[in-house]
């Protein structure tokens, strides 16, 4: 039987077992910002995702644990879910204007150490947890990868489980 | 003018009986005609949960409306006992590229089919739109559509609550050979395997059923779960596979004291699958052994 994989916008994951995976791009936004429009949106269902100009990229999301459906690009609301043997990998691009930049000029899909691993590196704090971020290009597209462990304390056989799931992904052009 | 009121009574109620006759008559021929044209009766199957998994008492079913002819209902009623699960791939409602894995994972999934323009699943996007959905065991709910190319979009987006995890996949439709909709799949993912399916007419009705399927509520929310060291588990999980592999499930006699060879076809195991063989103690050794105890 082969391996469940992913494919979309330009990303193509065979997952390992227990993986799963979600590849998504936010629509551009339609609205220009303004406190009007922001107290508009504010009160109406379902917040804004982004305003005019903004150029989204592609996000993948992989976990070893059930993705919830609400999610934040940095993996706000899935997280909060993690157990310690699980772990949250995204996958976010940036706009062309990042190309080139000091910040993506490492080049080529990065593998996590386990060192690298730090509760600060939360995008928000939660008890236990350790993340990373790489930014790095591959196929001239900016990419940042952002790994979320559930277990500061076991960060050696989680980020190799988060490696795994890199040794199988394949960044296409855009 | 008694004998006449009496008389006309009589003449009634003959009448009365007559029409009745024909009528019944009537309604006779046309069901056999109906039988004569392969016509079958189109209603939901009722939930069921497989063998050694109690059955619920509760009648299920008559509330889906996508139950026609041709929806296949004969063959998943006749389907194989301990289907395998599959994992799911599909679209979501924003076009967002969704792998979900139903198999080999620690929580159960609770696949609901639904569609949009179907009157029968009204009550169940209401139920889900309260967010009180109160699967036994704490199962994952996942709302299974058909594709985008099947399945309108944006008038999911009409009727389905937020917060609603949409899958769209007309494949996993296949895969579990569902129906129509309303459908309830219970996927076991520690084996991988279905273990109870069928129709409602309410999310509160089957979350019922499945209760009771899964037995006096042993894993319903806030019961403690015991914690096992992590090799206990993937022990039992390689047990588990290593029985399903040889088709002995839940309720399975060999279980029971049966003898193992009368009742599994170990030509059908496969070799790596194959426990090792043990020689069965003779009637005489073992009453001998608890007869003369030590040696």
């Amino acid at each position: 039987m082969t391996p469940p994989s992913i494919s979309g916008h330009g990303f193509t994951v065979d997952l390992p077992a227990a993986w799963e995976g979600r590849i998504y791009r936010r629509n551009v936004p339609e609205i220009a910002f303004s406190p009007d429009s922001r107290a508009r949106v504010a009160t109406a269902e379902g917040a804004t995702s982004g305003w005019l100009g903004e150029n989204p990229g592609a996000v993948v999301h992989l976990a070893n644990f059930p993705l919830p459906v609400d999610r934040g690009d940095y993996g706000s609301g899935a997280v909060e879910t993690m157990g310690p043997s699980d772990v949250f990998l995204a996958i976010l691009e940036f706009g062309q204007e990042c190309l080139g930049t000091a910040l993506y000029s490492s080049l080529g899909l990065p593998r996590v150490r386990a060192e690298r691993f730090d509760p600060n590196g939360l995008q928000r704090r939660i008890a236990g947890q350790a993340g990373v971020q790489y930014f790095f290009t591959v196929q001239s597209r900016p990419l940042c990868l952002y790994v979320v462990l559930g277990s500061y304390r076991n960060a050696v056989p989680l980020a190799a489980k988060a490696n795994k799931v890199l040794d199988r992904m394949k960044v296409n052009a855009a | 003018m008694t004998v006449l009121i009496a008389v006309q009574t009589v003449v009634l109620i003959v009448l009365a009986v007559l029409v009745a006759g024909l009528l019944r008559a009537y309604a006779t021929v046309l069901q056999r005609l109906h039988a004569l044209d392969g016509g079958e009766t189109a209603s939901p199957p009722p939930f069921r949960t497989v063998p050694g998994v109690p059955a619920p008492a509760a009648d299920a079913g008559s509330g889906g409306d996508q139950w026609g002819a041709d929806s296949g209902i004969a063959g998943a009623v006749a389907r194989q006992e301990w289907a395998p699960a599959h994992d799911l791939r599909g679209e979501g409602l924003t076009g967002e590229i969704i792998s979900v894995r139903t198999v080999s994972v620690e929580h159960d999934t609770v696949l609901v089919f639904l569609s949009a323009g179907c009157a029968g699943c009204t009550v169940f996007w209401e139920q889900l739109a309260t967010g009180r959905v109160p699967f036994a065991g704490g199962g994952r709910v996942l709302v299974v559509t058909k594709s985008p190319d099947e399945e309108s979009p944006a008038l999911l987006r009409q009727v389905c609550p937020p917060g609603v995890d949409v899958v769209m996949s007309s494949a996993a439709w296949s895969d579990f050979g569902v129906p129509g909709s309303p459908y309830v799949i219970v996927v076991d993912g520690r084996s991988g395997r279905i273990k109870g399916e069928g129709s409602g007419t309410s999310l509160e009705q089957i979350s019922g059923l499945m209760q009771q399927a899964y037995g006096d509520g042993a894993d319903l929310p806030g019961r403690r779960r015991v914690v096992k060291p992590r090799g206990d588990v993937e022990r039992e999980v390689d047990v588990d596979r290593a029985l399903l592999a040889a088709g002995i499930g839940p309720g399975h006699p060999s279980l029971y004291g049966a003898d193992p060879g009368d009742l599994i076809d170990m030509s059908q195991v496969p070799a790596g699958r194959r426990l090792p063989t043990v020689a069965a103690p003779h009637a005489a050794d073992a009453v001998g052994d608890q007869a003369g105890g030590q040696r």
